[in-house]
C-alpha cells in the first residue's frame, strides 16, 4: 500500500495572486519547493533548476518570477519557464521542465504538499 | 595594447527597482540612480550600469536576449583606444560614441565598449593576517569588526557562456592582446589583458549556442574575511547563495556566488593571484576537484551546547 505524507505549506490567503513563495519542507534552511499563484490557480514545483539539476532558483527569498510576473525565472542563468506547465521556454534548459509537486487544497483553504513516505 | 580590465558591465533588466536594490545590498554605491536605472560603483569607480531592457541607447541584445548588454573595458590611454579602433575596424564596425568611447562586438556577438579607464587608484590596505614569522596586522588593530562598512573594491572579472571557446579566445588574444593564464580543457581559457597582472578578467565556458550570455561577474573585496562577512550579510538579507564560500585553484581567488535578477550569478572574490608574462599557463580537465581547493556551505550561526537560556 502506498503511504503519503501531507505537509502543510501555508493558507491560500498567504499567497497573493501574481506572486510566488518558497517553503523549506526539510528544515535545512533552504527552500525545497515553491508555489506560484496565477489567474487564481496554484502551481507548485521543486526548487531545482533542470539546467544543473538540483540548484536553487530564486534570487531572493520568494522571488521566483520575472519582473512582470509572467514567467518563472531561474536566477542562476536566467532560464524562463511557463508558470502553468513548468516548461523551459528560453535559456539554459530549453525543452526541459521543472518538476511539479502534488498539492491538495483543503476545504478551509490550507495548501498541503503530498510527499511519498520514505 | 594596454587594456586594464572591465570598467563597467551594462545590464538591461525588466525590474529596475529590484535590480538596483540588489546591487545596493551587495554593497555597491548608487550614483545617479532612479527609476531609469543608474550606476552602481565600487570604490575605484568601476561599476554595474542598470538600464531598462528596452532602452534605445543599448546595443542590440544577443540572440538569446541575455540581460548583459555591454562589457566596457577601461584602457590606459588614447593611444590604446586608437590602436583598438584601427585593429577592429579591419573587419567590423567600430563606432565612436559622443563620450569618446568606442563600441564594437567580439566574435561571439558580445557588445564591447572601450574607454580611457575611469578606475581611481586605491590606496587601501588589504586584509592583514598575523602568523608566527610574519605579523602583518598592526598591534592593537582588531581583526574582526562585524560592523565594518564593506564596499567592493573593483570590478574583477566577467564570465561568458560561448558556443566556440577557441574562436572566442582567438579574438581576445590576437586582436586585443589578452593572454591565457590557465585553461580548463574542453571548457575554456582564463584570459588576462595586457594592462593588469590579475590572473583573469575574463573566463569563458563553452556551452550550446542557446546559452550564449553571461555566467557571472564579480568584484574584488579587501580579503577573504570581507568575502565571508559580506556574503553572510547578503544571505541574511534573503539572497540566495548558489556556490560557496570556497577557494578556487586556478587564480587562487576566494569565491562566493549568489543568484541574481541579472540572469547570471554575482560573486564576491578576494586574493586572486597575479601573473606576468613569465607565467606558463596550466591546463586541467574541469571537475569539482579542479575548480576548488575547498568548499563550504552557509549555515545559521550556532554554538556548541546551544545558547544559554
Ligand atoms: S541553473 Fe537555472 S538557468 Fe542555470
Ligand atoms: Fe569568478
Amino acid at each position: 500500500m502506498e503511504t503519503m505524507n501531507l505537509i502543510e505549506l501555508c493558507h491560500l490567503d498567504e499567497i497573493a495572486e501574481g506572486t510566488s513563495r518558497g517553503f523549506d519542507t526539510s528544515g535545512r534552511g533552504r527552500d525545497t519547493v515553491f508555489l506560484v499563484r496565477q489567474n487564481g490557480e496554484l502551481f507548485g514545483y521543486r526548487n531545482a533548476c533542470p539546467h544543473y539539476g538540483t540548484t536553487p532558483m530564486a534570487w531572493r527569498k520568494d522571488a521566483y518570477l520575472s519582473g512582470d510576473g509572467s514567467r518563472i525565472v531561474c536566477a542562476a542563468h536566467g532560464a524562463q519557464f511557463d508558470i502553468a506547465t513548468g516548461e523551459c521556454l528560453q535559456g539554459a534548459c530549453l525543452g526541459q521542465s521543472l518538476t511539479p509537486v502534488r498539492l491538495t487544497i483543503t476545504d478551509d483553504g490550507r495548501i498541503l504538499l503530498e510527499q511519498d513516505a520514505q | 595594447m594596454k587594456i586594464i580590465g572591465p570598467d563597467a558591465l551594462v545590464f538591461g533588466v525588466d525590474d529596475i527597482a529590484a535590480a538596483s536594490q540588489y546591487l545596493i545590498d551587495y554593497g555597491l554605491q548608487a550614483v545617479d540612480a532612479g527609476p531609469h536605472g543608474g550606476r552602481f560603483e565600487a570604490l575605484d569607480g568601476t561599476a554595474i550600469i542598470v538600464t531598462r531592457q528596452d532602452d534605445p541607447s543599448l546595443p542590440a541584445p544577443l540572440p538569446t536576449n541575455a540581460p548583459l548588454r555591454k562589457t566596457i573595458y577601461g584602457v590606459a590611454d588614447q593611444a590604446t583606444l586608437d590602436a583598438i579602433a584601427a585593429e577592429l575596424s579591419k573587419d567590423r564596425e567600430v563606432r565612436r560614441l559622443d563620450d569618446g568611447s568606442l563600441e564594437s562586438v567580439d566574435d561571439m556577438g558580445f557588445a564591447l565598449g572601450f574607454q580611457i579607464t575611469v578606475r581611481r587608484p586605491l590606496d587601501l590596505p588589504s586584509e592583514r593576517v598575523n602568523a608566527p614569522g610574519d605579523h602583518a596586522r598592526p598591534v592593537n588593530d582588531v581583526g574582526v569588526d562585524e560592523d565594518r562598512v564593506i564596499i567592493p573594491r573593483s570590478l574583477s572579472h566577467v564570465v561568458y557562456f560561448v558556443p566556440d571557446a577557441a574562436k572566442a579566445e582567438t579574438f581576445y588574444v590576437e586582436r586585443l592582446g589578452f593572454r591565457c593564464t590557465d585553461r580548463f580543457i574542453g571548457t575554456g581559457p582564463f584570459l588576462q589583458p595586457a594592462g593588469t597582472l590579475d590572473h583573469h578578467t575574463l573566463f569563458m565556458i563553452e556551452t550550446p549556442p542557446f546559452m550564449l550570455g553571461c555566467e557571472h561577474f564579480t568584484f574584488h573585496m579587501g580579503g577573504p574575511s570581507e568575502v565571508l562577512l559580506a556574503g553572510t550579510r547578503f544571505v541574511n538579507k534573503g539572497y540566495e547563495s548558489f556556490w560557496g564560500p570556497g577557494r578556487h585553484k586556478f587564480g587562487s581567488n576566494w569565491f562566493w556566488y549568489f543568484n541574481s535578477p541579472f540572469g547570471c550569478h554575482v560573486e564576491y572574490d578576494a586574493d586572486m593571484d597575479l601573473h606576468d608574462e613569465e607565467w606558463e599557463a596550466r591546463e586541467a580537465p574541469i571537475s569539482a576537484d579542479a575548480s576548488q581547493a575547498f568548499l563550504f556551505q552557509y549555515r545559521e550561526k550556532w554554538i556548541p551546547g546551544g545558547d544559554p537560556q
